[in-house]
């Protein structure tokens, strides 16, 4: 069969064909994976609960599920709360990961071993991070004891029991982390900046600060939006250490919005008021992913148009 | 002279206060899994085991038995290991060859639209959660539900961003003149991406490649949705663990969690070099 071998490969080469290969199987399965939005919308206008028979005889409600939703004092806290932890957890990460960073750049005995640690935090199972802690942050534990060393005086800190300390703990673990993510992010992007117009202005006299503040700071601004990008919309997701660390606790301190989400529809079986909140949820998010593909955007654009000068 | 001591005292001091901070908590780990269920808690807590021990891993990883009984669930962790292995690989390699390849026509040919990156990472801001119930119902309907494919398959989904965005940078990098040069020359398209195009994207496919198989080998709200007792993974397991004992069984806990710690951070250090060159997103000057 070489011959009608040879017909399928000249088909395939042909550029109209070629480029879109990888096309028809990624949105085949984007296709596949949107139909449950669809079922979502639906369940959301009726009211149905998992012990409740099977959803397409569940009755419509039209919007009560959303009002319940809007009323629920608990879902707009877990919003707030939920927004909060990011709006905590993702500067600190951004500045000490661009810090350490910065410090590991350029050659000096030890940077090797400095730049293995520092990656190593992104390897661990999130899961495993939350009840690691969970094993750190005990009232009898070793951070304590850390604490009471460093303070000359015994120190217990309540972490777990303690709502403010709680909270505290599930942003310290997400910075512990992911900051080793944003630390090999700008790492990469210090070793990709281009030499040339370093050496020219370091040639010209310009002094360390300068070239940092008026080349490499504006060329590395593209990547550092990206990791502000990325770490924020995984940051807004916090599952793993509330439900591992503190199980949303104590009260419900802790609960993030997926965490609470995760109880209305799982263990109150409240599915129809969940996809209701999910989807209340959905707009604030496709709000918050407009401005950040707006601002990657522009800053590609920005490349594109310097490369082109 | 004087100024530069100074400057390296002040970097080490930094550096070495950063590393404390991230190895407490791994030796912690280490630490109590080589513990007797006597030492656990302790005050002063024992930062070295009086009588170390490998009970906890022997318990954790003896083939065919039970941690304990969760109703009619038992609980082990060598298949929920290789479940984690399985998925997380094969959802990583089919996420890197798709998504590459479309990273590769959208640089070459722009298609998919100007837009198109941008409107798949719309994927991953999306919470799972939001999906997760809807995706339950939609899941038992198919009979995915509990199953490799179901799992892998969403998977892949949740990967393709991230690998789009980092093979880009690989690929912009590719010369254009390289590939014309190699046309001109008489190499199909498919010659051309694979002794042109692959050898030059190597290390960008490694780290992808890496850091997908990390997530996913790591994931647990989506898990937890789609799988029961058939398929069950390494996040799932610890999950379980943790609240049926309330999170006081800490040294079978610690070894389940080295143990899913150390082929990823094994992997890790093997492709460091790789690591830090791609994770840039093609985001700079060239």
């Amino acid at each position: 069969m070489p011959a009608a071998r040879r017909v399928a490969l000249a088909w395939l080469e042909r550029e109209q064909v070629f480029k879109w290969l990888p096309f028809v199987p990624v949105q085949a399965l984007l296709v596949f994976l949107l139909l449950p939005f669809v079922l979502l919308v639906y369940l959301s206008l009726v009211s149905w609960r998992i012990t409740r028979g099977v959803w397409w005889h569940a009755p419509f409600v039209g919007a009560a599920n959303f009002t319940v939703a809007v009323r629920d004092e608990r879902f707009v806290w877990a919003v707030i709360r939920t927004f909060g932890f990011a709006a905590a957890a993702v500067p600190l990460e951004l500045g000490l990961g661009f810090g350490l960073a910065l410090l590991c750049r350029e050659r000096f005995r030890g940077r090797r071993f400095y730049t293995t640690v520092f990656l190593l935090p992104m390897m661990i199972v999130p899961a495993v991070v939350g009840y690691d802690l969970s094993m750190l942050l005990i009232d009898q534990g070793p951070l304590n004891q850390i604490l009471s060393l460093l303070a000359g005086r015994p120190v217990t800190v309540r972490w777990i029991s303690d709502y403010r300390m709680a909270k505290a703990a599930i942003v310290g673990a997400d910075v512990w982390q992911w900051t080793s993510l944003v630390f090999l992010i700008v790492l990469s992007g210090f070793a990709g900046l281009p030499p040339d117009p370093i050496r020219a202005a370091r040639a010209m006299g310009a002094s360390r600060w300068q070239i940092f503040r008026h080349i490499e700071l504006p060329l590395l601004k593209p990547v550092l939006a990206i990791a502000l990008v990325l770490r924020s919309m995984e940051a807004l997701k916090i599952f793993d250490y509330p439900v591992l660390l503190t199980e949303g606790g104590p009260g419900n301190s802790t609960e993030t919005i997926a965490v609470y989400l995760w109880r209305v529809g799982w263990d109150f079986t409240r599915v129809s008021d969940a996809a209701a909140m999910s989807l209340i949820l959905m707009v604030v998010v496709v709000m918050y992913t407009v401005i950040a593909i707006h601002i990657l955007r522009r800053e590609r654009r920005q490349l594109a148009e310097e490369a082109a000068r | 002279m004087k100024r530069r001591w100074l400057v390296a005292f002040v970097r080490h001091a930094a550096l070495l206060a950063w590393t404390a901070v991230t190895l407490i908590p791994v030796y912690w780990m280490l630490n109590t899994s080589f513990k007797h269920s006597g030492e656990w808690v302790t005050w002063p807590p024992h930062w070295v085991p009086e009588q170390p021990t490998l009970e906890n891993y022997a318990q954790v990883l003896t083939p065919g038995s039970t941690i304990f009984d969760l109703g009619r669930q038992t609980l082990k962790v060598l298949k929920p290991l290789w479940d984690s292995l399985f998925t997380a690989t094969a959802s990583a390699l089919v996420a890197v060859a798709l998504g590459s390849a479309l990273a590769y026509s959208w640089a070459r040919f722009g298609t998919g639209g100007k837009n198109y990156p941008y409107s798949v990472l719309t994927i991953r801001m999306l919470p799972p959660i939001v999906i997760a119930v809807p995706f339950l119902v939609y899941y038992v309907s198919l009979h995915l539900l509990d199953t490799y494919t179901g799992l892998i398959l969403v998977y892949i989904a949740t990967s393709l961003p991230y690998v789009i965005w980092m093979m880009l940078a690989f690929i912009e990098d590719v010369p254009r003149e390289l590939e014309s040069a190699a046309r001109v020359m008489g190499a199909s398209r498919f010659r051309v991406l694979s002794s042109v195009v692959l050898p030059l994207t190597v290390s960008g496919l490694v780290a992808t490649f890496l850091f997908v198989f990390i997530l996913n080998w790591s994931e647990l709200l989506l898990a937890l949705t789609l799988t029961n007792t058939q398929v069950s993974t390494i996040p799932i397991t610890l999950n379980k663990f943790q609240s049926v004992n309330e999170g006081r069984d800490y040294g079978p806990q610690a070894a389940i969690g080295a143990i899913a710690t150390l082929p990823v951070v094994a992997l890790g250090f093997l492709i460091q070099k790789h690591l830090v060159k791609g994770f840039s997103f093609g985001l700079l000057r060239k």
